[in-house]
């Protein structure tokens, strides 16, 4: 296919709008290839928020290593430029080719968060290329989603031809060898979507057809011939097999997680109820200590970056972490790098990590107690207890720590004011202890921050049938709240209210939801995770428009055996699972975690025919 | 000299596309740079340690530069052709070191010592001539002071020590460009496509695309003669 360059007529915009380095691509580490079968990467946000995606880089490596197949990369122009594209009439383009997205073969959009879905119409629209699926003729570059959201990716499911449920490393290339055998025979798009159909972990979302009863409740999600009645998630059995990014993109330009990133495990079986990324990323399974360190000493090299970060849901947890930091501060002290760990555990262990990394700067320490009583931390399976976090307060403080971040939540399923109340005696205690362990010369500036978001309830987690609090109770439990907690010393911060409502819908609806997303896109809404740009009454308007009831989908509580819109696909972890876990979330019942000690039965393992692995034999 | 300290001054473009990085965005990727090189570079002793280095004046965001300079300190001595070749390997076209140069620690630093910048501007498009642009540059120069609006606030600007020498003009590929010469200092300095706007607009006439480069920086000595830095 024929490439167009449109820098030419890209550079004269650039002067009149913010932050340029966003579109001019010519980063170290872009890999720019000829190739007659181009894949776009979309993130569907602006390049400061997508450039450290993760999904991104990995998946820009993995395909651009195949023969004859090249991948670009794709930001979300902030409005400014998009609106001087769209009267200039530049379509949206990828960055190392400066040509459209719609002279890709194959575009991949990644579905971070659920208040990006506005911002994939406005990409499409931006790119020329028809929103619906169904209505993409037989030139059109196919569409194809994944990431966090796939678990239910319902409410986009019309945008996209096909949505990979899982993890991409291996599914990527097999979904393009399937185009491409289908491209050199010829075949129609509908008999390439059939194909796609047959990789392991694709959803065709046409192929699904949803059936419901008269009174619009959901009865059924029949698959048509040829595709499987359930779609199970793809799964890599051993990290150490695909390699993490080695010499990732450099931004110039300021961007958020702006450092070398190396995940050094993947899934986490803490357990928490709420936590969907708990639920879907299963079972763990660490890199080794030796394949951390060469590739973090590696990438740096490469890349240059003064931080690396070793990420994970759980990075505390990973059996062999204090020898990684042990031997990668070895080779790091003098050089100005430092070593970050972006999730710690409410323990001692933790204060004893973050003071191997911390190299005299303490920049701050962050917990998530997330409930204010113990009663509400057993509900959440939040393994938690009071005395734990007392303590790991004391030893930060003690080891010369002078910030803590708490997060919280509202709204978690079983609250009463009472737990709310339990946020402020608890963040009273942690004040005190961090008081007493400070000398008081230097109490005058001890801050604890406090961050408090809305609880939503997410697909495939054992909360998946609880009602979402109104956005009338949340205001009510706010106040609640903030008249419980100390005032001086503290820092609060909330999630928008108005913001989790719409996640809410978005999170556990269904196809319906598509129209609503067009409906408030024509409205004027992209860039709704910006706080200053989203306005509610552009959503409130567009599910009236489609005759959608918000409350119906947030608000209710659902029935164990109604059919869930997302009823025909799976992370693995079963039903059965789901269920019991609700049942002793309700009797305030603790499940412990499998990576320390026997399984609990969320049959993934089984499911999916893979196992946890433990690099270090065992954990503690 | 520092004790077991190299200054090493680095000379680098910023071309191309590169033109549309800011100030701090070009800084950051030289850090980066350097660190890919492998050169042993120092890092300062505070709280926060980071790499002991050291730029020339800013360059704004669109703005290119063909002759830019950054003084790096290195802990260990490496031939100054070699870490040329070691630094230029790992940058990313349009960002290039083009020289380096290792100077006594005594050397004034570069800010304090750069005062004078070289800059061309093409004005894109054709529709003004050249016989034009050269009147309406040379006419504003004879005027002696530019005020410029700024945040609310008015500048004056005395030309005849912020524009030491008339702005030359010619014809290049069919674009008009001035080359002026701008003097750095505590009077503030005059942003090159600024001054030749105001002489335009003074002229009713308005040009739609302006490319400036800085083609050098300069040290302008006590007879007034100027020399590079290194």
């Amino acid at each position: 296919m024929t490439t167009s360059n449109l820098w030419d007529r890209l550079e004269p915009l650039l002067a009149s709008v913010e932050r340029p380095a966003r579109y001019i691509d010519h980063e170290f580490g872009a890999q720019h290839k000829a190739a007659d079968y181009r894949v776009a990467l979309i993130y569907p946000d602006t390049y400061e928020i997508g450039q450290a995606n993760q999904a991104i880089a990995i998946l820009y490596d993995c395909l651009n290593a195949i023969d004859g197949v090249a991948a670009e990369r794709c930001y979300l122009p902030w409005l400014d430029l998009a609106d001087k594209m769209r009267e200039h009439e530049i379509p949206l383009f990828t960055l190392e080719s400066t040509s459209p997205v719609a002279e890709c073969e194959l575009v991949g959009i990644t579905l971070p968060y659920e208040l990006t879905y506005s911002n994939i119409v406005e990409a499409l629209d931006l790119a020329g290329i028809a929103p619906r699926a169904a209505d993409r003729g037989e030139g059109a570059p196919l569409v194809i989603g994944g990431g966090p959201c796939a678990f239910n990716p319902e409410p986009v499911a019309d945008f996209f031809d096909a949505i990979l449920i899982g993890e991409g490393e291996e599914a990527a290339g097999e979904m393009v060898a399937v185009h491409r055998a289908c491209i050199a025979e010829g075949a129609s798009r509908a008999e390439t979507l059939r194909r796609l159909a047959q990789v392991g972990g694709v959803y065709v979302p046409s192929l699904y057809t949803p059936v419901r009863a008269e009174d619009g409740s959901l009865v059924a999600i029949e698959a048509a011939e040829g595709a499987p009645a359930r779609v199970e998630k793809r799964i890599v059995a051993d990290l150490d097999s695909v390699a993490t990014p080695a010499c990732p993109v450099v931004p110039f330009m300021d961007v958020i997680h702006d450092r070398q990133n190396v995940e050094i495990l993947r899934g986490c079986t803490r357990g928490c109820r709420f936590c969907q990324a708990g639920m879907v990323y299963r079972p763990v399974r660490e890199r080794s200590a030796d394949t951390i360190v060469k590739a973090t000493l590696a990438g740096l090299a490469c890349t240059g970056y003064d931080e690396v970060s070793l990420t994970s849901l759980s990075s505390a947890d990973h059996s062999q972490i204090e020898d990684v930091l042990r031997r990668l501060m070895r080779r790091l002290t003098g050089t100005g790098v430092s070593v970050s760990l972006p999730s710690l555990r409410v323990d001692a262990f933790s204060v004893d990590l973050a003071r191997l990394i911390s190299s005299g700067k303490k920049s701050g320490l962050t917990f998530a107690p997330e409930a204010g009583t113990q009663r509400l931390r057993d509900v959440i399976n939040k393994n938690v207890v009071e005395e734990d976090l007392i303590n790991t307060v004391r030893a930060a403080f003690e080891a010369g720590w002078r910030r803590v971040k708490l997060y919280f939540m509202i709204g978690l399923p079983t609250e009463t004011d009472e737990d709310i109340q339990g946020i402020g005696q608890l963040v009273y205690k942690v004040l005190t202890t961090a008081r007493e362990a400070t000398p008081p010369s230097q109490r005058g500036g001890l801050k604890i921050g406090v961050s408090v978001s809305t609880f939503v309830p997410k697909a495939e987690t054992p909360f998946q049938w609880e009602p979402m609090l109104t956005l009338e109770e949340v205001r009510r439990r706010q106040g609640v709240l903030r008249e419980s907690m100390p005032h001086k010393g503290v820092d609060l911060s909330w999630h928008e209210s108005e913001v989790s409502i719409l996640e809410g819908v978005m999170a556990r609806g269904g196809r319906e939801i598509s129209a609503v997303i067009e409906a408030a896109w024509r409205r004027g809404a992209r860039f709704d995770a910006w706080t200053e740009q989203y306005r509610l009454n552009r959503w409130v308007e567009a599910l009236e428009e489609c005759g959608v009831d918000p409350v119906a989908i947030a608000n209710r509580t659902r029935d164990v055996d109604e059919v869930l819109p997302w009823e025909h696909l799976t992370s693995g972890v079963s039903a059965r699972y789901l269920v019991r876990e609700r049942e002793r979330a309700y009797s305030a019942t603790t499940t412990p975690d499998c990576s320390f000690g026997g399984c609990t039965g969320c049959d993934v393992c089984g499911d999916l025919g893979v196992d946890v692995l433990i690099a270090g034999g065992e954990r503690r | 000299m520092t004790p077991g300290e190299f200054r090493l001054r680095v000379t680098w473009v910023k071309a191309g596309r590169l033109r549309w990085l800011s100030h701090l965005e070009v800084l950051h990727a030289l850090e980066r740079v350097i660190r890919r090189s492998k050169l042993e570079y120092a890092v300062t002793h505070g709280f926060s340690p980071h790499m002991k280095i050291a730029f020339g004046p800013a360059l704004p965001v669109g703005t290119a530069g063909q002759t830019e300079y950054a003084d790096v300190w290195l802990t260990r001595y490496t031939g100054a052709d070699e870490a040329l070749e070691a630094l230029r390997k790992a940058a990313p076209a349009d960002l290039e070191p083009i020289g380096a140069q290792y100077v006594g620690d005594r050397v004034p630093s570069l800010t304090a010592a750069l005062t004078i910048a070289l800059y061309r501007v093409e004005l894109v498009g054709g529709e003004l001539g050249e016989d034009h642009v050269r009147r309406v540059v040379l006419e504003l120069m004879r005027r002696g002071e530019l005020h410029i609006e700024q945040k609310g606030k008015t500048k004056a600007f005395d030309l005849a020590v912020c524009i030491p020498k008339d702005p030359s003009v010619s014809v290049e590929e069919g674009s008009v460009v001035v080359e002026l010469p701008v003097r750095m200092g505590p009077h503030g300095s005059l942003r090159p496509e600024v001054f030749i706007r105001a002489a335009l607009a003074a002229s009713g006439a308005e040009v739609s695309a302006i490319r400036t480069t800085r083609t050098d920086l300069l040290i302008e000595s006590e007879d007034g003669s100027w020399q590079r830095p290194v």
